[in-house]
């Protein structure tokens, strides 16, 4: 870290982000901030996020947060059973949403997916899917079956990688996907986001650990989001793992249009757009699902975002 | 390469197949299903006991309910399971119903529960006989053989009991 060289704006981009206290980039420089009292009373659970353009004072302190051109939220985890859940923002103005799956170990758990692509049609952040240890299904019938379940989400229009960090599958397109932009990792604990974080810079040595052998998941080895510039150009936001993704801000009439497959057919049921396309008579989107035009499964996942956001 | 979303995910299915939905409301005939297992013995409760109707709610695999098409399946027929002997060979399982969809004509048969009303059941052995030529060949081709009038007495003694056939006969 460079020591503390103020610049005339005080103005950075807040890059690694702790329980109390925020790393901020302004050029080649860093500077480590804690909160104002002012925006520790932000009602907001977030009110500063990595990717977030803040300035600061003399004290170290981050005293504002210039607009966000978009943030990618979910659902916070509730105190309390019933208690009032808050947004919980996981990045700031990225460039597109990194969903990280792996292939075995643990298995890709796909409604997550389908809550982390909503979530990132919602915010208009462009999506590219990344699937991981593909080394440990090579060979196997579920291999296929992963090249199968990809070929659908190509089809819906999402870009998809398959990677392998231990045999350098995929690597080489994924940097040309991630050059030039902010991409922010979002996946289960496990799922190998840093490991393929160390993959794309080999000199990062970012701390990564095997699965649990009591539990077989992740050891939550992440405890801190941060951004990092790849060698190829582009930079990732590494994110600690994640259990669920309830989605935020969300309006249950508007859920189907973040379903880019059933665009298309919205308007077009018998009951127009009052259609909830769940057991309503003349359903164009059910419809296209039994001719084959829409997933089975991620119109399933449809269906439980509406009744569980 | 044209994807047309109709391939099943076994490996990496959405968690486990899930258990009945609970008490329900025939959407045939209104009434109250309980699918409750100590009473229906079964544990997914697929169909009226009373109606027999049931809901074309699974696609792939019993239980799966990825199925869009939310459409009514009506008894058709009725056939015997199948059931492998390790030293008799093949050997004459339980009764089944054959539910047919009413939107899409998807075929499923489905075990009969403790509640079913045995002489509904009994009602659809005609039917069962006067299967329409494509609806037989399909499930011929499925390896199922769908039971006729002659097998009344068969049919009782899976309803009723042994002795009830030769009952019905004295």
């Amino acid at each position: 870290m460079h020591a503390l060289n103020m610049p005339t704006t005080n103005q950075g981009i807040v890059v690694r982000k702790t329980l109390n206290s925020y790393l901020i980039g302004f050029g080649e420089a860093h500077v480590e901030c804690t909160l104002s009292t002012r925006l520790k009373k932000d009602p907001n659970a977030d009110p500063v996020v990595v990717g977030d353009v803040v300035v600061w004072n003399e004290a170290a302190q981050i005293t504002g947060v210039l607009p966000r051109r978009n943030r990618l939220s979910r659902r916070g985890a509730v105190p309390t059973p019933g208690a009032y859940a808050r947004e919980q923002v996981i990045a700031a103005n990225v460039d597109q949403v990194v969903p990280v799956f792996a292939a075995a170990n643990p298995r890709p758990a796909w409604t997550l997916l389908d809550r982390t692509l909503v979530s990132a049609e919602s915010a208009d952040i462009p999506a590219l899917v990344i699937l991981t240890k593909l080394d440990l299904v090579e060979g196997r019938p579920e291999a296929e079956e992963i090249e199968a379940v990809a070929a659908e989400y190509r089809a819906i229009g999402y870009a998809v990688v398959l990677t392998s960090t231990v045999t350098g599958r995929g690597l080489d397109e994924l940097n040309a996907r991630l050059a030039g932009r902010l991409s922010a990792l979002v996946g289960k604990s496990g799922t190998g986001k840093t490991s393929l974080l160390n993959a794309l810079d080999p000199g990062l040595g970012a701390r990564v650990q095997a699965l649990s052998k009591a539990t077989g998941k992740g050891r939550h080895t992440t405890t801190t989001s941060e951004i990092f510039a790849l060698p190829s150009g582009g930079s990732l936001v590494d994110t600690p793992g994640i259990r669920e993704f309830g989605l935020w801000d969300v309006d249950e009439d508007d859920l189907a249009w973040f379903f880019p497959e059933m665009r298309p057919y919205l308007g077009r049921c018998r009951f127009g757009l009052d259609c909830r396309h769940d057991e309503e008579p003349g359903c164009a989107i059910r419809k296209a699902v039994m001719d084959g035009r829409i997933s089975p499964y991620r119109y399933q996942s449809y269906l439980k975002m509406r009744v569980e956001p | 390469m044209t994807v047309t979303f109709a391939s099943p995910r076994f490996y990496t299915r959405p968690g486990k197949i899930k258990e009945s939905p609970g008490d329900f409301i025939c959407l045939h005939c209104g009434a109250l299903v309980c699918a409750e297992a100590a009473l229906s013995g079964v544990r997914n409760r697929n169909h009226c006991p009373y109606c027999l109707s049931s809901r074309h709610l699974d696609q792939f695999e019993a239980g799966d309910r990825l199925s869009a098409c939310k459409a009514r399946m009506r008894p058709v027929g009725l056939t015997l399971k199948r059931i492998g002997k390790k030293y008799t060979g093949h050997a004459q399982g339980e009764l089944m119903l054959v539910h047919r969809c009413e939107d899409c004509g998807k075929l499923s048969i489905n075990r009969i529960a403790a509640d079913d009303v045995a002489e509904a059941i009994l009602a659809l052995l005609e039917p069962s006989a006067g299967l329409d030529a494509d609806t037989r060949a399909r499930l011929v081709q499925a390896g199922v053989t769908p039971l006729d009038t002659a097998q009344i007495g068969l049919v009782r003694t899976c309803l009723f009991g042994i002795g009830s056939a030769a009952l019905q006969e004295g």
